[in-house]
C-alpha cells in the first residue's frame, strides 16, 4: 500500500483499561466472507480445514452459519477467487473492525448487552449475535479473551457503550 | 424476550436475534404470468390470521442468517416447532 | 419510650443517628430506618393527602404495598422522584423528602374541599359530568382536573443520573427473600446451579426481619448465601416483571439510600434468563373496610408488628386492633411484648380459639367477639372509635390513638400471573393461590397461600348500622374508592370485575391494588350475589412496583441514545464546518457552509461548483451487495426489471427493484466486475432490506441457484468526483486504468488503484455530470478525500453534500426512491417504463404491473412542475388541485415530492405526484400554500442538459 495515505479507525488505538477488564482495537486483519454449499466444497477451493458445525472455528475459519464462513486471517496471504466454482469468496477486510476485550471481566461486560449465556459459551466457538441494537460476531479466544467483531460505522457507537458499561 | 429454536444452529437463541417474516408456505407461483387476477391477488395479499396455531417464517438474522418456519401459538406465543425451509408443513 | 420510639429492640442502628428532611422540617432517624419508620418514630402520623379527595392519610402498611404514604424526595437538580413509598425510602444524611398532593400544606389543604363535596363526586363522576360541550374538555375540564386530582408532580429538568443494564442467566431464581425464598435457596446452595436470591429491601429477611427470634437462624442462613460461591445476591432489587421462556426484569437500586450523589449508576436493569424460577414473594394484609378506615392513625396490625420488631417504633400509645383473622391476635401480642399499650381487641367473629382469648387475658387486653368497628373519630390522627356488637348494633365509644386492621390474608401471586400460571379460588382464605404453571416456576411459602398465620374468615364490609351510601369505607386508598362506588358500578350495570375495575378505577393506581383487588372483588361479588369465580380477575401486569425511566433506557441516552453511524470522511466534514442530517442511522454532510453562508447561499455555490469545474461528495453510505456465483446474472435477472445477462464485464447498468405487488422499493447503478461476480449498489436506507429481500428470494423461492450475496456496504469508502475537471483531476493519482473517455465510457467500471490504494472506480453520475465514484477500502477514505483535495485545489475543488446532490440531480430528473416514490408507484408511473426489460418472462413484480388496479387511469404519476412564478419554491408534501376555486375541502390530485431552487437554471424546478399526470403535460395546476395558491405547469422531469452531452465527454 502507499506510504502516502493513512488508515483512519472510528476507534483509538489506546486501549481502554477498567477494573478487570481492558477493551482494544485489534491490528487491521484481511477478512474473507467464505460462502458454499457445504464446507467440503470450500476446503477444495482453498486447500484448508474448514468447520462443518456452525459455531465452531479451525485455522481463522469461523462456521457462522449452514452456508457462511468467516476467515480472519493477519498476513496479507494470496487468496483464490473462487471464479466459476460454485463458491463465494469475498472481501470483507474492511468492513468491519474487531474489538478485543480482555481480563476475568471480559464475559460480564459483553453480557451487559448480548443477551446470549455465556458462561455456556465454549473458548473457540464463535457466532453472529446482537449488543443491544447493534449486529456484532464473537468469537471466545480464550476463557477470558473475546474478539469481537462490529461493522464500522457502528464502532464508534459500541466503543462508547463498552468503555461506559465497563467503567460500572 | 422469548427463546426461539433455530433449526439451522440447532439451539434456542434469544428473539432479539430474529425477524419475523409473514406467513409461511405462501409458494410463489412458477409461472406467474399464468396467473389469473383473483390466483395472484391470493398471493399477494391473502393472508391467515388464525387464533391458535400458525404457520410462519422467521429469520435468524442476527444469527445464522436463514430463513426458516416455525409453528406458533397465537394465543399462547409459545412456539409448537421449528424447522428448515423446504421442509413439509408440519 | 422517647417520643414514639420503643427503648429497645430493632434492627435499626442506635449508635447512628441520622438527620433528614420532611416538608422542610429536620427530623432525627437512626440508620436503618426507613422515611416511614423514622416519622413515626417522631410522632409523625400525616403523610400525605389523598388522590381524589385530599383526605389526610397516614401510613397503612410496612412495605412495597403502602398505598397512602406516597412522597417525593428531591437529590438536587434533576434528581427529583415522585410518588416513592415512605416505607421503602431509607433514611440517610440529608435526605430531603416532601409530601404530595397538597395545596398550601399537608395539613391545610385547599382540595381537601372534594372531601366535603365527597356525595357529588360518585365512581364514574369524570365520564359522567364532563362529557359535554366537547370543546371544555381540553381548554377547561382537563386541566383543572389535573391540577387537583394526580398524584406527585413529574420531573422537569433531564434527569444527570446513569443508569446500569446487564443480562444475566442462571439455573435458578429465586425471587423474594424471606424465610421461604432463603430456604429455597440453602437447598439449592449445595448443588452446582448457578443462583440468583433477589429480594426488594435493603437486607435478606422478609417477614423474618419483624420476628426476632428467628434473627439467628437468619444471620446464619445470610452468612451461609454469601459464602456460597455460586448463589448473587441482589438485595434493593425489585423483581418487576415476568416475561415469556422464564425471562424476568428487575431493577437493583444502587445509591438511593446514600447520602451524597456519585458518578456511578443509580440503579441497574437486570434481565435475567433463569432455568428455573421460585417465587417467593410472600402475602400482604388485608384491610378491613370501615367507615373512616382511612383515618391517620389505622393500619394494617401486621406492619405495627413490623415497626416494632424491625425497626423499635410503636405506632401508637393506645392500640386496638379491629380483626377478621388470627394473625391479627398475634400481633398484638408481639406488640405488648415489645412494650406498646394494647387498648383492644374486637374481632368480628363469635368465636376464637381458647388460647388467643387466654392470652389476650393474659396480658390484660379487653375482647370484644362479635362487634365491629363503625366509626373512627379523629382527622389528622384516631382519637377514639365507635363499635358495636354485629348482633344487635349496641355500641360502645374506645378512646385510642391508633387502630389496627386485620382482614386475612392474600398471597402474592404478581408474578406469577405475568407468567400466565392459571390461578385457583380458595375458599377458606377467600384468595387466589397459584395453580397450573406456565412457565418452569413454582411458588414457596405465603405466596402459594401455604402460611401459618392461623385462620380466619373474610367479611367485605364490616356489619354497621349506619346508611351504606352514608359512609366512606375505602377500598383502594390510593384512588379513593370505597365500597359504595363498587356497589354503585353494580347498580349501573357492569357485571364483570375487568369493567368494574375500570368503571371505579379500583385496583388502578400505582399500587395495582396490592390491598385493594380482593376486597372489591368480595364487594363486587355480595352485590351481585355471585360466587367471586363468576366474575373474573383483573389482570397483573409489571410492573410490579413502579420502577424509574432511567432504569428502563439504561445506557441509552445521549451519545449512546441509538447509534449514529458514520463514514470514514465523517471526522472531516465535521472539522471542515458540514452541517449534518440523518439518513436512516447515518449521519451525513448536508452542506458546508463557508463563513456568512446561510444553507441556500451554501448550496448555490457546491451546485455551481460541480456544473463549472468539480464537486467532491461523500458516497460511502450508499448500500453495497457483492452478488457473487455460477448464477449471479440469472438471479439479478430474476430480481430486478431489467435484463442483466448479456451486460458485459466491465459495465455497470440502472438497476430498479419493485417489491412483488409491483411497486418500486429501491434503485442503484450496478456493475458486472467479472461473469460471476456484481457489485450492486442500493439506496442509503434500503441497504439492510434490499439484502434481506433478496435473501429471501435465493433462500426460500430459488434455493437450487449457486450464488450467494454479501453486504459490503462497509468494505468500501465511496467518493464521488463530479463535474466537467474530474478527469483532470484524477488521471495523474489513478493507475491502471485508462480513463480517456473511449477506454472508461460512462456507466462502466474498472480496478485499478488509485494513491497505490487498490479501487473499485465507478464512471457514473448523479449530476448529470462527468463523474467518477471512487470505491476505496474504507480505513483509507479519509486520507484520499484530503489528498483529492489536496490535488483539487488547483480545479477549486468544492465539497458538496446531501443537499446540493438532491438539487443536481433533480435538474437531470433522477428521482429519489422514498421520497419522489411512496411504496405505492410503479415503474410506469415514475416514468421509469425505459427499465423495465418487456421481454423478460419473469422478474419480481411482473405479473403485478398487469393488475386491474395498475393498469386502470388515473393512477398518480410523477411529473415535473414549473411554478409561473419562477421565484416561488414551492414546500415539499404541498398538495395540489385542479381547480382552486372549489369550497375547501378541496380534491386534492396529488403532492410536491421534490422541490428546489436552481441556481444553474435561475429559478425553481419540483417534481409531483400527479393523478393522471402524463396527460396532464402543458397543463396548469394549482398548490395552495400558507397566504398564497401558486400556479405551476406540469413539465417533463428533466431540466437540464436534457440530452445527457455533459455526460458522455
Amino acid at each position: 500500500m502507499s506510504d502516502a495515505l493513512f488508515r483512519n479507525e472510528p476507534v483509538s488505538s489506546t486501549p481502554y483499561v477498567a477494573d478487570g477488564v481492558s477493551i482494544s482495537l485489534a491490528a487491521p486483519l484481511k477478512r474473507y466472507s467464505l460462502r458454499a454449499r457445504t464446507a467440503d466444497a470450500l476446503e477444495t477451493v482453498l486447500n484448508a480445514k474448514v468447520p462443518q458445525k456452525i459455531g465452531a472455528t479451525e485455522g481463522g475459519i469461523a462456521c457462522l452459519g449452514p452456508d457462511e464462513w468467516l476467515l480472519r486471517t493477519p498476513a496479507d496471504t494470496a487468496m483464490p477467487t473462487g471464479a466459476g466454482l460454485p463458491v463465494a469468496i469475498t472481501d470483507i477486510s474492511e468492513r468491519s473492525i474487531c474489538l478485543v476485550l480482555e481480563g476475568p471481566r471480559a464475559a460480564e461486560l459483553l453480557m451487559t448487552g448480548c443477551p446470549l449465556d455465556l458462561d455456556n459459551f465454549a473458548v473457540g466457538r464463535a457466532t453472529r449475535t446482537i449488543y443491544e441494537t447493534v449486529e456484532i460476531i464473537i468469537i471466545r479466544e480464550g476463557e477470558d479473551r473475546f474478539h469481537v467483531e462490529v461493522w464500522r460505522s457502528f464502532a464508534a457507537w459500541l466503543w462508547t457503550a463498552f468503555t461506559a458499561a465497563a467503567s460500572h | 424476550m422469548i427463546l426461539i429454536h433455530c433449526p439451522y444452529c440447532d439451539e434456542k437463541r434469544p428473539e432479539i436475534e430474529f425477524a419475523n417474516a409473514g406467513q409461511a408456505h405462501v409458494a410463489r407461483p412458477l409461472d406467474p404470468s399464468s396467473q389469473s387476477d383473483e390466483e395472484w391477488e391470493a398471493y399477494l395479499f391473502i393472508r391467515a390470521n388464525p387464533r391458535g396455531r400458525h404457520h410462519e417464517r422467521w429469520r435468524h438474522v442476527h444469527g445464522c442468517g436463514r430463513f426458516f418456519n416455525a409453528v406458533r401459538d397465537t394465543v399462547t406465543d409459545k412456539f409448537e416447532t421449528t424447522y428448515k425451509a423446504g421442509e413439509p408443513r408440519r | 419510650m422517647s417520643g414514639y420510639r420503643l427503648e429497645n429492640g430493632g434492627r435499626i442502628d442506635r449508635s447512628r443517628p441520622v438527620e433528614f428532611s420532611f416538608d422542610g422540617h429536620s427530623y432525627q432517624g437512626f440508620a436503618g430506618d426507613t422515611l416511614a419508620s423514622a416519622l413515626l418514630a417522631n410522632g409523625i402520623s400525616l403523610f400525605g393527602r389523598s388522590f381524589k379527595y385530599h383526605r389526610p392519610r397516614g401510613i397503612m402498611a410496612a412495605g412495597s404495598e403502602e398505598p397512602n404514604a406516597l412522597i417525593s424526595v428531591d437529590r438536587g437538580a434533576g434528581r427529583f422522584t415522585p410518588n416513592l413509598r415512605a416505607t421503602g425510602v431509607e433514611i440517610h444524611a440529608g435526605l430531603n423528602a416532601f409530601s404530595q398532593n397538597r395545596w398550601p400544606s399537608l395539613k391545610r389543604d385547599f382540595g381537601a374541599i372534594n372531601d366535603r363535596l365527597g356525595m357529588f363526586f360518585p365512581a364514574g363522576f369524570y365520564n359522567k359530568t364532563f362529557m359535554w360541550p366537547r370543546s371544555f374538555w381540553e381548554k377547561l375540564y382537563e386541566p383543572a382536573i389535573r391540577k387537583m386530582a394526580g398524584l406527585g408532580d413529574a420531573p422537569t429538568q433531564e434527569d444527570p443520573d446513569i443508569y446500569a443494564s446487564t443480562y444475566a442467566h442462571c439455573d435458578l431464581l429465586i425471587v423474594g427473600a424471606g424465610p421461604a425464598g432463603i430456604d429455597a435457596a440453602l437447598e439449592a446452595m449445595g448443588s452446582n446451579k448457578r443462583i440468583i436470591l433477589i429480594d426488594e429491601q435493603d437486607e435478606l429477611g422478609g417477614g423474618a426481619l419483624a420476628d426476632p427470634a428467628l434473627w439467628p437462624w437468619l444471620e446464619r442462613s445470610r452468612k451461609a448465601l454469601i459464602d456460597a460461591p455460586n448463589v448473587t445476591i441482589l438485595t434493593r432489587t425489585t423483581a418487576f416483571g415476568y416475561y415469556h421462556d422464564n425471562f424476568i426484569g428487575a431493577v437493583q437500586r444502587l445509591t438511593d439510600h446514600m447520602p451524597d450523589n456519585s458518578d456511578s449508576p443509580r440503579e441497574k436493569l437486570w434481565r435475567v434468563r433463569a432455568g428455573e424460577v421460585v417465587l417467593a414473594q410472600g402475602a400482604i394484609e388485608r384491610p378491613l373496610v370501615f367507615d373512616g378506615n382511612d383515618t391517620p392513625g389505622v393500619m394494617l396490625s401486621s406492619a405495627a408488628k413490623v415497626f416494632a420488631n424491625r425497626y423499635g417504633v410503636a405506632v401508637g400509645t393506645l392500640v386496638a386492633l379491629m380483626t377478621a383473622h388470627d394473625s391479627g391476635w398475634h400481633d398484638v401480642f408481639a406488640l405488648a411484648k415489645a412494650g406498646v399499650g394494647i387498648k383492644a381487641i374486637i374481632d368480628v367473629r363469635t368465636e376464637v380459639s381458647s388460647a388467643l382469648l387466654d392470652e389476650a387475658n393474659r396480658l390484660g387486653i379487653n375482647v370484644h367477639l362479635n362487634h365491629s368497628v363503625t366509626g373512627v373519630n379523629g382527622r389528622h390522627r384516631v382519637t377514639s372509635m365507635q363499635i358495636c356488637n354485629n348482633a344487635d348494633y349496641v355500641g360502645a365509644r374506645i378512646d385510642c390513638d391508633t387502630l389496627l386492621m386485620a382482614g386475612g390474608w392474600t398471597p402474592s401471586v404478581h408474578l406469577w400471573s405475568h407468567s400466565k400460571g392459571s390461578l385457583a379460588w380458595r375458599d377458606d382464605i377467600g384468595a387466589y393461590v397459584p395453580d397450573q404453571p406456565n412457565e418452569n416456576v413454582r411458588c414457596v411459602g405465603a405466596c402459594s397461600g401455604g402460611w401459618d398465620f392461623g385462620s380466619g374468615v373474610i367479611v367485605d364490609v364490616l356489619p354497621t348500622p349506619k346508611d351504606q351510601s352514608r359512609i366512606k369505607a375505602f377500598v383502594d386508598f390510593q384512588n379513593d374508592v370505597t365500597a359504595k362506588d363498587i356497589k354503585l358500578a353494580v347498580r349501573e350495570g357492569f357485571r364483570s370485575i375487568e369493567h368494574i375495575k375500570r368503571y371505579t378505577t379500583n385496583g388502578m393506581a400505582t399500587d395495582q391494588g396490592k390491598t385493594s383487588n380482593l376486597n372489591g372483588l368480595q364487594i363486587a361479588s355480595t352485590a351481585l350475589a355471585k360466587p367471586v369465580t363468576d366474575i373474573g380477575l383483573t389482570s397483573f401486569r409489571p410492573p410490579y412496583t413502579p420502577q424509574t425511566f432511567g432504569a428502563f433506557a439504561g445506557h441509552a441516552k445521549g451519545a449512546l441514545f441509538q447509534p449514529t453511524r458514520t463514514t470514514n470522511i465523517d471526522g472531516w466534514a465535521a472539522e471542515n464546518g458540514a452541517v449534518f442530517e440523518l439518513v436512516a442511522q447515518w449521519r451525513r454532510a448536508r452542506y458546508f457552509p463557508r463563513a456568512g453562508e446561510d444553507m441556500h447561499a451554501a448550496v448555490n455555490r457546491e451546485c455551481v461548483a460541480v456544473r463549472s469545474s468539480v464537486g467532491i461528495f461523500d458516497a460511502s453510505t450508499l448500500g453495497k451487495i457483492e452478488v457473487v456465483g455460477p448464477d449471479a446474472a440469472e438471479f439479478l435477472n430474476r430480481m430486478y426489471t431489467n435484463p442483466w445477462k448479456a451486460l458485459e464485464p466491465g459495465r455497470c447498468r440502472y438497476g430498479l427493484l419493485l417489491k412483488e405487488d409491483g411497486f418500486i422499493t429501491d434503485d442503484g447503478v450496478s456493475a458486472r466486475l467479472a461473469p460471476d461476480r456484481f457489485h450492486l449498489t442500493t439506496t442509503t436506507g434500503g441497504a439492510a432490506r434490499v439484502l434481506n429481500m433478496m435473501e429471501d428470494y435465493l433462500q426460500t423461492e430459488w434455493p437450487d441457484l449457486d450464488v450467494w450475496l454479501t453486504s459490503t456496504t462497509e468494505q468500501y469508502a465511496v467518493i464521488a468526483l463530479q463535474g466537467p475537471n474530474a478527469r483532470k483531476l484524477l488521471e495523474p493519482l489513478v493507475e491502471g486504468i485508462d480513463l480517456s473517455a473511449d477506454a472508461f465510457p460512462h456507466m462502466a467500471i474498472r480496478e485499478g488503484t488509485i494513491c497505490g490504494i487498490p479501487t473499485r472506480l465507478f464512471r457514473v453520475s448523479f449530476t448529470g455530470e462527468l463523474g467518477f465514484e471512487i470505491n476505496v477500502p474504507t480505513a483509507y477514505g479519509r486520507a484520499l478525500w484530503e489528498h483529492l483535495m489536496a490535488e483539487g485545489a488547483k480545479f477549486d475543488i468544492t465539497p458538496y453534500g446531501t443537499e446540493a446532490m438532491h438539487v443536481l440531480r433533480a435538474e437531470k430528473g433522477f428521482i429519489i426512491v422514498g421520497q419522489d416514490t411512496d411504496g405505492t408507484i410503479t415503474p410506469f408511473d415514475a416514468g421509469l417504463d425505459w427499465a423495465v426489460g418487456k421481454k423478460k418472462p419473469d422478474f419480481v413484480g411482473k405479473r403485478s404491473m398487469a393488475r386491474p388496479d395498475i393498469v386502470a387511469p388515473g393512477r398518480k404519476q410523477l411529473v415535473g412542475l414549473l411554478t409561473d412564478d419562477p421565484n416561488v419554491v414551492l414546500e415539499e408534501g404541498a398538495q395540489i388541485v385542479a381547480d382552486p376555486r372549489q369550497p375547501i375541502p378541496m380534491t386534492m390530485i396529488g403532492h410536491v415530492t421534490s422541490s428546489y431552487w436552481s441556481e444553474t437554471l435561475g429559478r425553481s424546478i419540483a417534481f409531483a405526484l400527479v393523478a393522471g399526470g402524463h396527460e396532464k403535460m402543458g397543463g396548469t395546476l394549482h398548490i395552495p400554500m400558507p397566504g398564497k395558491t401558486h400556479e405551476a405547469k406540469v413539465s417533463g422531469m428533466v431540466f437540464y442538459d436534457a440530452e445527457g452531452a455533459r455526460l458522455h465527454v
